[in-house]
């Protein structure tokens, strides 16, 4: 499994914390393998998080109502308290009219007995129809003791339409009056009862309420927890195999191919990290055949450094061991020549100066042969140093002249005076006049050739002329690859190898210059060739 | 009358039959040698009037006999003709790094080697 990233943020620390040392983590990956498409999954969230509101939404009404009822309750209680006071009030009127008809003996003030009367019955009934049970005993005493007073009441109001007044008061004073007492008593019992039941009610409705508005925290506490737990969980069921993803690239964009993600969701995330398992796969696959397509190529690459080495050792060898034989054939034939053994005789002068000659044009081949091996192979090094281009021409003059001499040509040599000491390698650069002037010689029977050199900017200009047979304009082109010669019937006239100019071309352009040639066929041609003064330490390989 | 001594240090029998041949008229002496040791050893007991020493020689090379004849108190002024046969570029400026004292590319003419002989030590 891929490590996640390193948590960031105290947001993200805390999320680890709990994905990795709480059940959440056990529950995350639960969710994660669930065979759902993360559209079902968030849908399925959010309608769990509404139906947890909605139900909040009930219980919030629920206890709405109650606490309304409660309310209704307590209402009632204060009527009843309200109602039995009032009867309090009606009975001390009731009582009073009494009194009061005792002194005044009028009708009206009966009847305001009578009426009072009426208002305490009204009230009783009221307050009996919604009493308690245990207030209805207490009612019904009070409802009978009234009807007992009321009879005597209607007894002393008989007593005074009589005119029997001592009577009326001795009956007010014995039998009512006691009889009110008694009412009193009992109706102050009741209001007495109604009050505690009323208290009582009061403080249970606030407890009540207290116990259900905790309650109702508490639940949309929880609710909102459990909200945020479904949250943390879903979101975190996609967080994971994201992050998981993002490690897998990661190490992908590192070149890890050989890394797999694994992540427990079977959703659309599952689907991705297959495809990425996949992609790594593949990527490996490909990695792993192009590391082998490039230690195949490493090998063959060694391999043919090897070759190479053991051509260069090969030529080198070659170089030597053809080299000495022809040292002694040609010393052999030589000493022969000088009378070393003594006097030749003369009709053995010819064919002996026929084997030198020949002898001196195999070594030339042998060297040019070598030579353009060693170029080809990339072998051939330059061996920079200062050198005098005076020194240079002087060698060439010294070594051609006589050849000139004897085809009866002229010759002149010449460096433009005040030139500076050159740096690159002179023997090649003389080895490339020698070549050309080599030519020129060879391809000229009337006329003169011309070497000269001069200094232009920071470049050596070599121009090499001759009035020989000049070169087609169809050749120009090709006069300096290899194996080259003008046509095949001259090749046996001027017996050359034909590599000459391809080897001067070469080692002109190791010293960072360039050869080209102007040419009139029957007029002459002129060779030139540019090379800088002194050539850069880097670029002459 | 005792003429000089040349050591030819070579391998290839033609060449030393050449050399022999060509110094026979004169009046130098000329001793061989076909190897690189050889070649150190007898110059050291020798210790010839000039040494003819091949590049390219089995056992020890041309080059690092030369060295070794500079490095000898006995041979360090013997001089060393250093005769090469690869003739490439550098090869004449490794003969003098080594201790020579002229460079004779090979194939070489032996009217060349003669003169060069004379030069170094004039035969009486």
């Amino acid at each position: 499994m891929v490590s996640a990233p390193t948590p960031a943020g105290w947001e993200q620390r805390a999320a680890h914390f709990l994905l990795t040392r709480s059940p959440l983590g056990n529950l995350v990956r639960w969710v994660a393998g669930l065979k759902a498409s993360v559209h079902a999954k968030l849908l399925a969230g959010f309608f769990i998080v509404t139906l947890l509101f909605i139900g909040m939404g009930v219980l919030s009404l629920q206890t709405i109502a109650k606490m309304a009822s409660q309310g209704q309750l307590l209402d009632e209680a204060h009527e009843r308290v309200h109602w039995s006071q009032e009867i309090q009030h009606a009975l001390a009127l009731q009582m009073n009219f009494t009194a009061m008809a005792l002194l005044l003996r009028d009708e009206a003030t009966v009847e305001s007995i009578l009426r009072e009367n009426n208002r305490f019955n009204n009230t009783l009934a009221r307050i009996e129809k919604v009493a308690q049970p245990e207030q209805v005993q207490l009612i019904q005493r009070i409802r009978a003791v009234q009807g007992e007073a009321l009879t005597t009441v209607a007894d002393i109001a008989n007593l005074l339409r009589d005119g029997k007044v001592e009577d009326a008061m001795r009956l007010q004073l014995n039998k009512e009056y006691p009889l009110y007492l008694q009412i009193e008593g009992l109706v102050n019992q009741l209001v007495q009862r109604e009050r505690e039941q009323m208290d009582g009610l009061r403080s249970s409705v606030a407890a009540a309420n207290r116990k259900t508005l905790i309650l109702m925290a508490c639940s949309a506490a929880a609710l909102i927890l459990l909200a945020l737990l479904l949250g943390f969980v879903i979101s975190w069921s996609f967080i994971l195999p994201v992050q998981e993803a993002h490690g897998f690239l990661s190490q992908v964009a590192k070149g890890n191919f050989a890394t797999m993600i694994k992540v427990p969701n079977r959703d659309e995330f599952g689907a991705l990290a297959d495809h990425m398992n996949h992609m790594s796969k593949e990527l490996n696959r490909l990695y792993e055949s192009q590391r082998r397509a490039a230690q195949e190529l490493q090998g063959l690459n060694e391999q043919l450094q090897r070759a190479s080495k053991a051509k260069s050792d090969f030529l080198a060898n070659m170089s030597h061991e053809l080299r000495t034989p022809m040292n002694a054939i040609l010393g052999f034939v030589e000493m022969v020549l000088d009378d070393i053994y003594g006097e030749v005789p003369p009709h053995l002068k010819e064919p002996l100066t026929d084997i030198q000659t020949n002898g001196k044009h195999l070594l030339r081949l042998i060297n040019d042969v070598l030579d353009l091996s060693k170029i080809e192979a990339g072998r051939m090094e330059l061996f920079l140093a200062d050198y005098s281009v005076q020194d240079v021409m002087e060698t060439v003059r010294a070594s051609l002249q006589s050849l000139a001499l004897e085809k009866g040509l002229g010759f002149v040599a010449a460096a433009e005076e005040d030139i500076p000491l050159a740096y690159g390698d002179g023997k090649r650069i003389t080895q490339c006049l020698m070549n050309l002037v080599g030519n020129a010689l060879k391809f000229t029977k009337r006329g003169r050739v011309a070497v000269w050199v001069e200094l232009q900017g920071n470049e050596l200009l070599y121009h090499v002329s001759d009035t020989g047979i000049g070169i087609p304009k169809e050749e120009l082109e090709n006069i300096f690859g290899e194996f080259q010669q003008v046509d095949t019937a001259m090749t046996r006239e001027f017996a050359g190898t034909g590599l000459g100019l391809n080897i001067t071309k070469k080692f002109v352009e190791m010293h960072g210059g360039r050869i080209w040639v102007e040419s009139e066929l029957g007029k002459g041609s002129t060779f030139f060739f540019s090379i800088p003064l002194r050539v850069n330490h880097g670029g002459a390989t | 009358m005792s003429g000089k001594t040349v050591l030819y240090v070579e391998d290839n029998e033609y060449n030393l039959k050449m050399v022999r041949q060509l110094l026979a008229r004169t009046s130098y002496k000329l001793i061989e040698a076909t190897d690189g040791e050889a070649g150190v050893a007898t110059a050291i007991r020798e210790l010839p009037d000039l040494i003819l020493m091949d590049i390219q020689l089995p056992k020890l090379s041309g080059l690092d006999a030369t060295r070794r004849l500079r490095v000898d108190p006995n041979t360090a002024a013997i001089p060393i003709i250093v005769i090469t046969s690869f003739a490439l570029s550098g090869d004449d400026q490794k003969a003098k790094d080594a201790g020579a004292s002229a460079y004779l590319a090979k194939p070489y003419s032996p009217r060349e080697l003669m003169q060069m002989i004379r030069k170094f030590v004039p035969e009486n």
